[in-house]
């Protein structure tokens, strides 16, 4: 027999003690939870979306990037395919531009019309759209394209929400 | 435009925009042709949609009118009814999409458009090709719609 032998009082305050542990512990743990709450949250909306882009291959001429994510709408789930127009300026500056149409909301088109060369057009009510997305008076849209905000890693593009141009 | 509270919510306040209506015809049969039917169904509710997000801010997407196959006599009259309360309020373009073939042989009898377009064997392509296959005939569709606008201009 070992000589440390658990006596039946110390077996009892043992239990006891673990017992009383978890019990505390299940008070505590949601309290700083609470406490703490906003840390926690997951970032809605700001995360980034990769595409299949390398950045490598983006041009001066804009090219149409489909990339896919998971939308929650109340409690329908679904998947969403997100276009943007990518390209990159003299400066080399990467510029993604949302498809949408800031007037009634149809997909605008780069280069679609023969009498608007370089131009983003939307053919609904011939809306027409300079490179950088500037909207162009006399056409019915009233606000520049939408700017998708991006990030480079490991050499793919990752687009985030698209915003309002100069937000 | 989809009919839906916030869409119909903007088209109240901008109608001269929005000047066609696009009708989705959707077969249905419980005879022989059940299957077929519903590929029918689903090829023209899918093309509809996508084309709605294309082109969202002058077509206004019609729910589907759903009809039996074999009473298609009776729809065509409802149909008829549609297009006239449609041209009366202010659209000017109607188009009515369908995969169904029936369609056709009344297309004299009909005010608006009638756009018919073969069914694909979606069910035997992979996500990918799919995708790719709906965006041509999507892009198709839409060049369709986009001439008919110049035509009246």
């Amino acid at each position: 027999m070992s000589e440390n032998r658990v006596s039946r009082r110390q077996f009892l305050n043992y239990t006891l003690l673990g017992v009383g542990g978890f019990m505390a512990a299940g008070m505590v743990m949601p309290m700083a939870r609470f406490a703490i709450d906003p840390v926690l949250k997951a970032n809605a909306g700001g995360d980034f979306i990769a595409t299949k882009l390398k950045v490598a291959d983006i041009t001066t001429e804009p090219q149409r990037i489909d990339f896919k994510f998971d939308q929650k709408d109340g409690w329908y789930e679904s998947e969403v395919t997100g276009t943007a127009w990518v390209y990159k300026t003299e400066d080399g500056e990467i510029v993604a531009l949302s498809p949408v149409c800031k007037h009634l909301g149809c997909t605008v088109d780069w280069n679609a019309d023969e009498k608007n060369q370089n131009m983003f057009f939307c053919p609904c009510h011939y809306g027409l759209y300079e490179k950088d997305g500037t909207n162009v008076p006399g056409t019915p849209p009233l606000a520049p394209l939408d700017v998708y905000p991006y990030e480079e890693k490991d050499g793919i593009l990752y687009l985030g929400k698209a915003q309002p141009k100069g937000a | 435009m989809k009919w839906v509270p916030t869409d119909i919510g903007v088209f109240e306040k901008t109608p001269e925009y929005v000047d066609t209506a696009v009708i989705p015809l959707l077969p249905v049969s419980f005879k022989e042709g059940m299957k077929d039917s519903a590929a029918m169904t689903e090829f023209t509710t899918l093309l509809t949609s996508q084309l709605e997000r294309q082109l969202q801010g002058r077509i206004l997407l019609i729910p589907g009118l759903s009809y039996l196959k074999e009473s298609r006599s009776e729809s065509l009259e409802q149909l008829k009814r549609w297009e006239t309360e449609l041209l009366d309020k202010q659209f000017k373009h109607v188009f009515a999409v369908t995969s169904d073939f029936d369609w056709k042989q009344d297309e004299g009898h009909l005010k608006g458009t009638l756009l018919w377009l073969p069914t694909l064997p979606l069910q035997q392509m992979d996500e990918k090709t799919k995708q790719s296959v709906m965006e041509d005939q999507v892009r198709q569709l839409m060049n369709l719609f986009i001439q008919k606008w110049r035509e009246d201009e």
